[in-house]
This record gives structure tokens, sequence and C-alpha cells, in this order.
């Protein structure tokens, strides 16, 4: 454990005492008192392929002085087939500072088809182990399906976002768990939003922010324009109070802001400020308090790009987004169009492109890393705490995958790796780094999203 | 009682044939024939099990609300809630799924 376990800073309505619970006083001590990172967990599939074995945890050695560097040195395989492990999170991050005996220590793993969660042990690093599973039986008897977004609360309970009802249909809403991982109850009141998707929380202005996809119903099977058309993707943001757990506010993006995904605040618990991206629009807004209210205006356009021989021109599909914990940067995938970007947010009004990279994708360099033909673009991105180094991951979904690279079930995914310099803002792909989800032994695997055992900088959330 | 009906399994590579009571869905009993699908929620939402009726007819127990009409109309069936009604031939496997839907912008 990396417990903050000095005092720090005392400020009007939070003391930092000789803290006791999980993670770092701040994101700075984040930076200053981590360690590199030196085992990534990083969801693995099967589901939706003819392949014969049910999903995984991927347990994958990043440590460049171990003799493993690069491999998959142990496998959680899930209970069942079917589940699409999507997202996942921690039971405990920094929020929890000041629950006592709280470790950072067990994932939350859940199923995005199957509606299944499950939560594994990280006691021993590189050999986890599932310790519970909540069926999906449990979870339909709240009327929710479809979990999303894992974040601990500062309380050391766990609240997931759920996208669909019991049915797939919506509207969707929140799951909590307590504790001990049963399931406590339903967050939020049933019927504040529609749709949901992802959502992150800052405590101290009071406010949770959340996203919106679709009904699982609707992107289950597969992207369908028809459905746009027809109003079944999300355009919208809700922002909620935190701590009653109700809307206050919900901001249409419109046209240009179709389909927003990942929602990040900044890492600093007094900043009101965060970025969204809106995946089909293939636009980053940023959204701001300014006068008692909440505001998105966009700040990052990427213009859609001619296919030859293709009908239309094709967006980048921002699929994933992350903030540096320094506050510093932004980074974002166009899983499409195959780069991945970064901005320097220095004014966080005004995003300035820093530097960009280009593998995968329809248009990226097909084969950066060695003779591996790649599938698929840049998707779910990680960065080590120092921000230095940028991870990521080539699969999206495995029926939007089928869809927009049928190559990434025959080939399976791969885990990149940028080299970043956070001085000059500037990246490099390191040519030497290659996680291959493509060679294992029961077929090629899809991989999706990746996590650092001492938080990352996708999870943690400051009171 | 609900009488047993013949359902072939055609995939790319092989064919297999199994028998499938009506009280049981053809995942269920595929899967109790040690022959493995595709599969996701298994409520009917995700379509990860989709299949395409060659012959055949099937009722499916809850409301396909992945498929729509077309997908219907086209002889789409889910089979983690599709019982047989009578002798089938169902095309199988996660290619059936990857024609669902197609890239739009190609």
């Amino acid at each position: 454990m990396s417990d903050a376990d000095r005092p720090t800073e005392t400020h009007a309505d939070h003391e930092h005492h000789a803290a006791e619970g999980p993670g770092y006083a701040t994101p700075q001590a984040a930076i200053e008192e981590s360690d590199p990172e030196e085992v990534a967990y990083v969801m693995g599939l099967y589901v939706g392929t003819d392949v014969d074995a049910p999903d995984f945890l991927a347990v994958v050695d990043v440590d460049p002085d171990s003799e493993t560097y690069t491999e998959i040195v142990d496998r959680v395989e899930m209970p069942n087939r079917g589940d699409e492990l999507h997202h996942f999170g921690w039971n405990a991050c920094s929020s929890s500072c000041h629950v006592e005996g709280l470790e950072r220590r067990h994932l939350v793993v859940p199923g995005q088809r199957s509606s299944r969660i499950h939560i594994v042990d990280t006691k021993e690093r590189r050999n986890p182990e599932i310790v519970r599973v909540i069926e999906p039986e449990e979870v339909f008897e709240y009327d929710l399906s479809a979990p999303h977004t894992v974040h601990c609360i500062p309380d050391g309970q766990i609240v997931i976002s759920m996208l669909g009802n019991a049915d797939g249909e919506l509207p969707g809403g929140f799951l909590e768990l307590n504790e001990e991982f049963g399931i406590d109850g339903r967050w939020d009141p049933p019927g504040e939003i529609e749709m949901n998707y992802d959502y992150w929380y800052q405590p101290r202005h009071n406010v949770m922010v959340s996203s919106e996809w679709a009904a699982p119903e609707t992107y289950y099977p597969g992207f369908d324009l028809e459905d746009v058309e027809a109003g079944k993707y999300g355009r919208k943001l809700h922002f909620w109070n935190w701590e009653e757990g109700y809307v206050e506010q919900t901001i249409d993006l419109g046209e240009e802001g179709q389909i927003p995904l990942e929602v990040r605040f900044l890492h600093s618990p007094e900043a009101a400020h965060g970025y969204v991206g809106a995946a089909l629009s293939s636009n980053v807004f940023h959204f701001f308090e300014e006068g008692g209210e909440w505001h998105a205006e966009k700040v990052i356009d990427i213009e859609s790009r001619e296919h030859e021989g293709w009908d239309f021109p094709v967006p980048g599909l921002v699929t994933d987004l992350l903030i540096s914990m320094d506050d510093r940067y932004l980074f974002f995938s166009n899983w499409l169009h195959g780069d991945v970007r970064m901005y320097d947010i220095s004014d966080p009004a005004n995003p300035r492109l820093a530097d960009r990279i280009r593998a995968g994708g329809y248009f990226g360099d097909p084969a950066p890393v060695g003779d591996r033909e790649l599938a698929g673009g840049p998707q779910m991105l990680q960065l080590s705490l120092d921000g230095e180094r940028l991870y990521w991951t080539t699969s999206l979904f495995s029926s939007w995958d089928n869809q927009f690279f049928p190559e990434e079930g025959e080939r399976g995914s791969v885990m990149l790796k940028a080299d970043v310099d956070p001085r000059k803002g500037t990246m490099s792909l390191d040519e030497e780094f290659l996680v291959d989800f493509g060679d294992l032994p029961e077929g090629p695997a899809r991989a999706h999203e990746i996590r650092w055992p001492d938080g990352d900088c996708t999870s943690d959330v400051w009171q | 009682m609900a009488v047993s009906h013949e359902v072939v399994l055609e995939r790319s590579d092989r064919v297999e044939t199994i028998d499938v009571p009506g009280t049981e869905t053809v995942l269920d009993a595929a899967e109790r024939a040690g022959i493995a699908l595709p599969f996701g929620c298994l409520t009917g939402a995700c379509a990860t099990c989709v299949g395409r009726l060659l012959a055949g007819e099937v009722h499916h127990s809850r409301p396909p609300r992945a498929l729509k009409d077309r997908h219907l109309e086209a002889g789409y069936v889910l089979l983690c809630i599709a019982r047989p009604r009578a002798p089938c031939r169902i095309r199988v496997g996660a290619d059936v799924q990857s024609g669902l839907v197609e890239n739009p912008w190609k």
C-alpha cells in the first residue's frame, strides 16, 4: 500500500489528519511518492467470439528490469463466459483517506453484457484471485443492468454506473455496494436520468457529472446510424448534487456533442473544470462552474476524414480521454482515425495541441511496432502517475470491433506505450514495447481498460 | 409435455445436431450437449448469441429486444431466448453477429 501517512495541508472544511486510509494526500503527493508502475491490470476478452473461454483479468509485467517485461504473467479467468469485461475500479482510492483500515486492494470487475460483478483480491499483486461474485439476478432486482464505471466513494462504499434497467432498456441508474461487496441498493432515485455512461465526482464542489451512451439494447448489438437518427444515442451531461444524489442541472451538448463518453475532472480537488469526449461528433468539451452554474463549451474539434472508396467522411471517434495527474495535459484517442493526441491544458478553456502519435486505425501506420499488424486504433488509455509513460489498448467493444475492425477478433489486441516528456510536451512511441493479446493459448483476445495497483489517472479522486 | 425438436447448428467449420426439448432454449440445450455458442446478457438485449434461422420455426420466450424488424424479417433469432417449435436449421457462431450492422461510413 502507499498510504499517505503524514499530516499535510489544512483548509476550510477538510482537515487531513495523519491519514489512515488508502491513497495519497494530494495529486502532487501521488506524483512524488509513487514508484513507477510494475504491473498493469488489463481486461482481456473472449466474449462474442468462437473461442470457448471466459474473459479474464490479465496481469501484465510493465517493469523494464523484469525478465518477463511486456508479458502477460498471470490471468484470472472469470467463472462464466459471456461477461464482456469492460471498465473496472478499485474498492478504495485517495478519496477514502479518512477511512481507517481500508486498503486499495480489491478490484471490482463488472461484466458489461452479463451484468455480473466480480470482486478480485490483489493482495498478491502478480497473482490476484476472485473472492466474490455478484450474480446478474441480484443486480436485476434493483431494476438495473449493464454495469460500467466503478468508483469508490469517500465513505468506503462503491458506486457503479448502470446503463440500463433490468431489461436492458432505459432508464439507467447507479448501484451502490457496501464495504463487504454486497449490494446496498440504488444510489440514485430512479428516473433522474434516462441514459447513463461514465461519471466522476468532485466532493469539494458537491458535484458529480454523468454522461450518456444509449440503452444497452441499442448499443449492445452494434452501432446503427438509424438509432442516431431516431435520437437513441445520448448528447447530454448531468450535473448531480453529490451529497443528496439528484440532478441539479442538465446540459444538452447538441449536434456537436453526440455520444459523450468519458468524463474527467481535473485532479485538483479545488478545480471546477473537466472535459468530456463526444465520440460520434468527435469533439472535446470543457465543462466548468461559473456564477453558480455549470457550462460546457466545445474546445477541440476533430475533422472527419475522407476514406478512399468509402461513401462518407469518417469521424475520429474520441473514445477515451484522460488528464495527467499534474492537471497539465489532456490525452485522448481517435479510435477510427488511429491517433493519440496530447494537449496542453494549462489554460483549461484553450487546449493547445502539443503532440500526437499515429498508430493503427483507418489512417494510422498499420505496423508501427515490429512486424505486428495492428487491428483497431488507440482506445483505452492509461498514464503513469508521474506522467511519463502513456499506455493504450485497441479494442472498444466486441460488437463494435466486429463492425469497424473485424480483424481485432482474429488477430487480438495489442497494448502499446509511448514515452512522454511532460517538460517539452512531446510523446514518442516505444517501439520495444508490445504486449500481444493475439498470442494466447486459447486464441486471440481483446484488451480493454488498464489500471495500476497504486491508483491511476482515471480512478483516483481527492476530497 | 413439450416435444423435442432436432436442431441442426451450422458453422463455417462444422455442423452439429442436438435435440432441444420445447422447455429449453437452443443455447441451453447446446451448452448441455457440450457445444459452446457465443452469448452475453442471456435476456435478449445484446444479440451476442444471435443465429440465423435457415429452416424451421422458433418462439422467443421474451421480446427479442436486440433485434430490429429488419433483422427479424431476415430470419435472425436470439438463441438465449429461442425455443424451437419445429425441426430447425440455424446458422450459428460469432460471424452471424458481425452481419447484423454494417460500417455506416464504408
